[in-house]
């Protein structure tokens, strides 16, 4: 296939934190809303004058300094992100906003605070952590609401004046949603059987959304669509579909890396991800926005930090249910080495796609950065591949 | 750096003067049992025969003897009286008195669990109609929620606490099985031994099965949150027995989450309700809030002997005492009253005898983190060994706030809120989580009240929200000039860390740091890594 | 002496042979060294049983 037009503008903007359209969201005045987790709701944080910059550490290398203050037994995401917020390379942000989600990452951005690693010249500048529901009731609905009130919306405007009106957080919605749906049409032509996108080009467009000031982003998006919509796919098929599921993937080189032997990344069930994070949220006009926009994400949460049966059985169908949409052949189950949540998820969820619903797994941990330890994680996605060619065949079907 | 006064006992101990020599390589239990002078033997005798009384009257009841056959970790208790003599180390008057009072107080309490456990299960006792009235918690919850249930009505199981806590402290290779097993289904090895062991019990079926409705909690870390998914899969999908789960906040000094966490504890006695068809009783949920005040007051009351150059109740004994009663038992049964005031009035005279547990106190510390399952006597080495005395442990350290007590119409509501915060600051989590001040802050607030000079750090390698704040303790212990001893270790894993590598990181620091020369050099290296 | 007069004295000898033997398998240990012994072979009947292992 051709090189899509934007592609390496894209990809250069997840080169670093601080990128070019964080800068130019400063030089408009925006106020940059740093975050950690996807459980935040995103809207809230892009009310007009604001915009959300979800922290990412791309090209992460030595880890020794967040390593003597975390220890190497935490996960690497939480120490690179330490490391690179010590190395100043998070000085834009005008405030944090962490939820008390997983456990090490809360602590990286509590050793962030400790150390003074941001705001030094801004007054204005604050850390709020929040809590997050951990069941989709009623009741988590309101702490939600309670915690998005308190530790979101009455720091943005006593800080910085953003207007925090329901008017407001409704055109943040309705922003939001634009990004939600161009990047939504650009997955479907994940669906095709001759894909007109590959799983890396995908994984790109979508994580600059979250690591970009999006207003910043939706022409280039909407150039690529139109690019997609004529783009020649390659003649031959994807040997083996997969649906990638697990922690944050910020380095796309992982996808690369699982499509180079092979693989088709056809779908995406990581934090950080389209799904569930690109769904775009419906509102009403009878019940006020922030309830609306608080009880979406704690419907559509696929976070396994969300205890109660109904979900923790529901992430398992979620999955299966994506992948027959999206015709996989199999399931990889990634877990960011060290991280606690996704380790009991991985677990359960591999054995529950394999025996309950049938797909081949595909269980692995692997590193941060995945050019650290690329040789492992191959010679897994290879074998996983060729057992997967060897299940086509006895079925009947192509290799 | 901080220095606080020596303090040389002026009495010598009674009987033998170095316990290490009861150790013997070649045997995995010890080469035999201390000399303390005859009155104490003959008192450490008494408790000897008593423990052996609650083991046989636990073993002739039919049940029991075929759920020992079923149930691997079942073998632990067989070391019970070896487990004892690991509480009891150097120790002699009012201190062993303490330590056999505490313990051998949980350890009744533990069998009782057990026989509780074979009666209502369908694989041992089977006795559907008391199975019916149990409700199952996870060994690390609070039982709040059951306050206000009649306990002859309703009987709370805290199925784990048998299976793998209590028969960990008992027998330190029993939980490796279960590890293997969870890692074997692909759990992976960094995680939190103590959940992954218990999702191995289930996923090996090695769970008694008894219950009409079990309620699981969030309660310690991300790592228990999550193997509480797996076993709840088994119960309900295999064994039909409808599971809850009780979310508690993690922020819980933010005021903003306590009516949700009030919300959550209502939600759990509806559900209790439900299944049992029991209904709750304010009268009796009064009467346990009292009793819990009674058991907070007596704790400060001990934290304030503590606090004076001659401490008391410290150690593994104490710690495990309060785990019992503040999170297990929550007011519910009377007994501890009686055994709480016990205890305090043998801490009291042993204060105003000026008791010591060791030939000199040189330090004094707090010990913080969460303690290793399999070197449980490592407080009283410590004092025995190196004259470091335990001030108190962070599990020790917990809610010290009054709850309403008085049946009224304003504090039944209020009973809700109590609950939630009872169980939000349950033991480790009130300072594990809920952001960093209550962890690392509260150590130093707490050093100072106790007069500390040393803090003993537990970094229990799989804990991460403890390992997180590594470099922040190591930076305000040096501001603040305050010693810090990190001693790691993986709770209950003995492959990742022998006990003696354990004993080493202490020995390392006091030579090396401190300068010092053991105060009982025959407990400096103790064979005992293949002990039970 | 008769038969009346020497019952105390039998539950004297009963209570200080029962402390005998008692205290000697308490001092030496000999409780916990028994049961180390038995151990292994326990440890064998339970690796030997089925289980229905599933995740």
């Amino acid at each position: 296939m051709r090189d899509l037009k934007h592609l390496l503008y894209f990809e250069n903007l997840l080169q670093e934190a601080n990128n070019a359209l964080v800068a130019q969201a400063k030089a408009d005045g925006k106020v940059c809303i740093a975050y950690t987790c996807e459980n935040v709701p995103e809207p809230l944080l892009n009310l007009d004058g604001t915009c959300s910059i979800r922290l990412s550490a791309p090209h992460t290398g030595s880890l020794d300094i967040a390593t003597y203050y975390m220890t190497n037994l935490l996960c690497e995401p939480s120490r690179a992100l330490l490391e690179r917020a010590i190395e100043g390379g998070f000085s834009f942000a005008d405030c944090v906003i962490t939820p008390d989600g997983c456990t090490m990452i809360n602590r990286a951005v509590e050793n962030m605070e400790l150390l003074e690693t941001m705001g030094k010249n801004n007054p204005r500048f604050f850390h709020s952590y929040m809590e997050i529901a951990f069941k989709n009731t009623p009741n988590d609905v309101d702490l939600s609401v309670l915690q998005c009130t308190n530790h979101i919306l009455k720091p943005l405007q006593e800080n910085y004046g953003i207007d925090v009106s329901d008017a407001a957080i409704r055109k943040a919605v309705a922003d939001h949603n634009r990004i939600c749906e161009l990047i939504r049409a650009i997955g479907e032509f994940r669906k095709e059987q001759k894909p007109r996108i590959t799983g890396y080009e995908f994984h790109v467009l979508c994580l600059a959304t979250y690591v970009c000031p999006k207003y910043l982003l939706i022409d280039k998006l909407e150039e690529t669509l139109e690019e997609l919509k004529t783009r020649e796919p390659e003649d031959k098929e994807p040997r083996v579909r997969v649906l990638l599921v697990g922690s944050e993937v910020d380095d796309s080189g992982l996808v690369k890396l699982i499509e180079e032997q092979g693989a088709f990344v056809c779908c995406d069930r990581f934090c950080f991800g389209s799904y569930p994070g690109r769904v775009p949220i419906v509102l009403n006009d009878e019940e006020d926005a922030l309830t609306q926009v608080c009880r979406h994400y704690i419907q559509n949460c696929q976070c396994p930090r969300m205890m109660n049966q109904e979900k923790v059985y529901g992430r398992k169908a979620y999955v299966a249910e994506l992948a027959r949409e999206y015709n996989a052949d199999g399931v990889i189950y990634e877990q960011v080495k060290f991280c606690d949540p996704w380790a009991y998820e991985r677990t359960l969820g591999s054995a529950m796609l394999q025996h309950d619903y049938g797909f081949p797994v595909l269980s692995v941990d692997r590193p941060y950065n995945i050019a650290s330890s690329s040789g492992q994680m191959r010679t897994r996605v290879q074998a996983f591949v060729e057992s997967m060619e060897i299940k086509k065949i006895q079925r009947g079907g192509n290799a | 750096m901080k220095t606080v006064e020596k303090v040389v006992n002026p009495v010598k101990r009674a009987g033998e003067q170095s316990p290490g020599k009861i150790y013997n390589e070649n045997l995995k239990v010890r080469a035999r049992r201390e000399w303390r002078g005859v009155k104490d033997t003959f008192y450490d005798y008494t408790r000897w025969l008593y423990l052996i009384f609650v083991l046989a009257r636990f073993i002739v009841v039919p049940r029991n003897i075929k759920g020992f056959f079923r149930y691997r970790w079942m073998m632990s208790y067989l070391f019970v009286p070896h487990g004892m003599d690991k509480f009891t180390i150097g120790l002699r008057d009012e201190a062993l008195r303490i330590a056999h009072t505490s313990f051998n107080f949980v350890i009744a309490d533990v069998t009782q669990a057990i026989a509780n456990c074979f009666r209502g299960d369908r694989r041992v006792g089977n006795d559907k109609a008391y199975s019916g009235k149990c409700v199952i918690t996870d060994e690390n919850s609070m039982v709040t929620f059951m306050m206000g249930f009649d306990t002859d009505k309703v009987h709370t199981i805290l199925r784990e606490v048998p299976t793998m806590f209590a028969s960990n402290i008992f027998h330190q290779f029993n939980v490796m099985h279960y590890l293997d097993i969870a890692q074997q289904y692909g759990i992976p090895g960094d995680v939190c031994p103590m959940p992954e062991a218990e999702a191995g019990i289930s996923i090996e079926d090695d769970f008694c099965v008894l219950g009409c409705c079990a309620v699981q909690n969030n309660t310690t870390c991300d790592g228990s949150l999550m193997g509480n998914g797996i076993i709840a899969k088994r119960l309900e999908r295999e064994y039909g027995i409808p599971t809850y789960q009780l979310a508690t906040p993690l922020r819980h000094k933010e005021p903003d989450v306590l009516e949700y966490a009030a919300q959550e504890i209502k939600n759990a006695i509806e559900f209790v309700e439900k299944h049992t068809g029991e209904k709750w009783n304010w009268d009796t949920y009064f009467t346990a809030a009292r009793r819990v005040n009674d058991a907070t007051r007596c704790r400060i009351a001990q934290m304030e002997i503590n606090s004076t150059p001659y401490p008391q109740f410290f150690g593994a004994a104490f710690s495990l005492y309060n785990d019992t009663n503040y999170m297990g038992n929550s007011g519910r049964n009377a007994d501890f009253v009686t055994i709480d005031h016990k205890l305090l009035a043998l801490a009291q005279k042993g204060y105003e005898n000026k008791r010591m547990y060791a030939k000199e106190y040189r330090h004094r510390a707090i010990v913080w983190g969460v303690q290793p399952q399999y070197v449980i006597d490592m407080l009283y080495w410590m004092v025995q060994c190196w004259g470091v005395m335990p001030l108190t442990d962070m599990l020790s350290v917990i809610n010290t706030d009054m709850i309403a007590e008085v049946d009224t119409p304003e504090n039944r509501e209020q009973a809700y809120r109590d609950m939630a915060m009872l169980n939000m600051e349950m033991i480790m989590r009130n300072h594990t989580h809920g952001g960093f001040k209550v962890l690392v802050d509260d150590l130093w607030e707490l050093c100072e009240q106790m007069n500390a000079d040393i803090v003993m750090m537990w970094e229990h390698m799989s804990c991460k929200a403890l390992t997180g704040m590594h470099g922040q303790f190591e930076e305000q212990a040096r501001a603040r000039g305050i010693h810090i001893m990190w001693v790691s270790h993986d709770l209950c894993d003995p492959r990742v860390f022998t006990r003696q590598a354990i004993r080493d990181q202490v020995n390392s620091y006091m030579r090396t740091v401190m300068r010092e020369e053991p105060l009982d050099p025959s407990l400096e290296i103790i064979p005992d890594n293949e002990a039970y | 002496m008769s038969k009346i007069a020497k019952i105390p004295l039998i539950l004297l000898g009963a209570v200080l042979g029962f402390f005998v033997v008692t205290f000697t398998i308490y001092f030496f240990n000999l409780d916990m060294k028994a049961t180390a012994l038995l151990a292994p072979f326990l440890e064998k009947w339970y690796d030997r049983m089925e289980h229905n292992q599933y995740i």
